[in-house]
């Protein structure tokens, strides 16, 4: 064989045992392992760490939040979908809470073509006149208390129920004598029946209203609610009172969404507060705050407000007239 | 002598010394190497320790098989299934590149073919503000609309991956419990998947230099929680559990409903289920 034919082999048969070798070197130890792929490579996939933990992570801490959330119609919004991933939380600090509610909400709520029927849509512009939503709606149980009371009270009966009872603190006429309690007088009978259960069931307490309401028979309520809704309202516009009336006329356009722009809302679940009595709204927006009235509404909406801001509110509705002499401002 | 041919020779003489060193380097390293290729060989002879459960200690993946479902009925293109699956796989935080991603179809009175958008469309980056967050914006919402709904999409983790077919280095593969994950240590770079993906479900990350996708959060799934889009949907429209078990909530959706998958004329047999969307979806 001509001698360069032979290096040529000779070469060739070199690269190629070269080329073997490298591949064999060179490829990783679990390449063939269960297919044409690294095996390793699959672990080190599964070694990443998560980033989103659940609601019960968050569970673990702040369960009583999480008892309400999961309560309520949000319970399908995982935590984490508002406040972000809760990886390194809370070692390396805080989560957000959430500060423009109307663009955050909006993403599931504004009303759309194409999202279905079924889910809870509204139209921006006709829908809480540029509030933010959380104004309203407690992010962790969404859905307003407006659920109203049926009330098919007899009045007279009523009457009768209230000279016995209720008179006494209340007034001879459903207006009260003091500063403290409140007027019962032209107020809301679906509230009064809603209210009136709630003292009657525990669910809201008071030192004299408890043992007093629960004495009463269902129908008592009814009878009750009827009679109150039924007499006037006409309390003189308070005096002396602590507050500055103009400034709480600047924060009542935070609650003029459900209770009317002058103390009169448009739905007779929630109360009417015009010339309700300073002193008990004061006590009453100080219950919610501290939580003592539990409302979640309420709560979510006096947890911004000061003791001054409290008076100022309390001062503007007192001073309004609890008569509806221009319509209170309608809201879808 | 002429000076001329000295210096020549002196240049000469010097790479001659160079390609000497070369050499013995060469050499050194061969040696070196030949070493190492002992060591190796010792190392290769000695039986793999047999793996109880493979790839975690507390997870076998030859006793799960994947599946996903989708049910269009359901979405209301809130997007926080996207916003969720880049902050948990680390998806480039622009308004282009997407694991999971969601289209709306909006067929107008009078139109036969269907509007589509998605979260990357110029007006809706526009309507969320930030190439980061992500909204659908209304742009319909004085339109004469026909129909219309959102089709959340990702990847389908097909039985006959074709991006795994045109890998030329074996970087992205199928698992036994039938997922496509991609090696990225192994991965070139070529893109031939992201061009052979059908969906368009593959990308390619400038930054890490590989192709990237929906993995169906295998790091998650392994440690038995839900995949990341899976646990922010808050309305239930993304479904997914255990084809083995046959009342995991993915083989309920595929026995209640009829159900679908997208271009099944690509043979791929893809393991994401749809309910309610249109032929037009693909």
């Amino acid at each position: 064989m001509p001698k360069h034919i032979v290096r040529l082999v000779i070469l060739l048969v070199a690269s190629g045992a070269i080329a073997l070798i490298a591949k064999w070197f060179f490829t990783a130890e679990s390449f063939y392992q269960y297919g044409h792929y690294r095996a390793d490579s699959v672990p080190e996939m599964a070694a990443q760490k998560p980033v989103f933990q659940t609601p019960r992570y968050c569970q673990s801490c702040h369960s009583e939040r999480h008892a309400q959330w999961s309560a309520n119609n949000h319970k399908t919004v995982s935590c984490e979908v508002c406040h972000g991933a809760a990886q390194g939380h809370p070692q390396e600090g805080k989560l957000p809470i959430p500060a423009d509610t109307r663009k955050l909400c909006t993403l599931c709520h504004e009303a759309m073509p194409g999202r279905p029927r079924t889910q809870p849509q509204v139209a921006l512009a006709q829908h809480s006149g540029g509030q933010q939503c959380v104004v309203c709606h407690n992010p962790h149980a969404p859905k307003l208390a407006g659920v109203v009371a049926k009330v098919a009270g007899d009045a007279a009966a009523g009457n009768r129920k209230h000279a016995a009872s209720c008179a006494s603190c209340h007034g001879a006429a459903g207006i009260s004598p003091n500063d403290t309690w409140p007027n019962l007088a032209g107020q809301n009978a679906a509230y009064l029946v809603r209210i009136l259960a709630a003292y009657k069931s525990g669910d809201q307490t008071d030192v004299m209203m408890s043992p007093m309401a629960k004495t009463l028979s269902d129908a008592d309520i009814q009878n009750l609610a009827a009679y109150y809704a039924g007499l006037s309202c006409q309390a003189a516009p308070g005096e002396g009172r602590v507050g500055d009336a103009a400034a709480g006329k600047a924060l009542a356009k935070n609650c003029a969404a459900c209770h009317g722009e002058t103390g009169i809302g448009s739905n007779p679940a929630w109360p009417k507060l015009a010339s309700q009595k300073a002193g008990y709204l004061v006590n009453a927006l100080k219950t919610f705050r501290a939580g003592l009235r539990r409302d979640p509404m309420m709560a979510g909406v006096t947890r911004g407000l000061s003791d001054a801001d409290i008076a100022n509110l309390a001062a503007y509705y007192a001073a309004q007239s609890c008569e509806p002499v221009t319509q209170a401002r309608k809201t879808q | 002598m002429k000076p001329e041919a000295i210096t020549s020779l002196v240049a000469r003489r010097a790479f001659l010394r160079k390609i000497g060193r070369a050499a013995t380097c060469a050499g050194a390293i061969a040696a070196t190497g030949a070493l190492g290729v002992v060591q190796k060989a010792a190392a290769k002879s000695v039986p793999a320790p047999s793996r109880g459960s493979f790839p975690t200690p507390d997870y076998d993946w030859t006793q799960h098989r994947w599946g996903f479902g989708v049910d269009a009925t359901k979405c209301i293109g809130c997007l926080r299934c996207v916003e969720a699956c880049k902050r948990e796989n680390n998806v480039p935080a622009d308004a282009h590149h997407f694991n999971t991603w969601v289209e709306r179809y909006v067929y107008l009175e009078g139109e036969t073919k269907a509007r589509i958008d998605s979260q990357a469309d110029p007006q809706n980056i526009a309507a969320s503000g930030s190439e980061t967050e992500y909204r659908f914006d209304n742009r319909y919402q004085d339109a004469k609309v026909e129909k219309a709904f959102f089709v959340p999409k990702l990847c389908n983790q097909c039985e006959h991956p074709p991006c795994v077919q045109v890998c030329p280095t074996g970087a992205t593969y199928r698992t036994q419990d039938g997922v496509v994950l991609i090696d990225s240590k192994y991965c070139i770079g070529c893109q031939y998947c992201v061009q052979a993906c059908p969906y368009g479900a593959r990308y390619f990350n400038v930054r890490t230099r590989v192709s990237q996708k929906c993995y169906w959060c295998y790091h998650r799934i392994t440690r038995g929680l839900q995949p990341a889009c899976v646990e922010a949907c808050p309305v239930g429209a993304r479904i997914f559990g255990d084809r083995n078990d046959p009342q995991s909530p993915i083989s309920l959706f595929i026995r209640n409903n009829r159900v679908q998958v997208l271009r099944p004329e690509t043979g791929n047999a893809p393991n994401v289920f749809y309910v309610g969307i249109d032929k037009e979806v693909g």
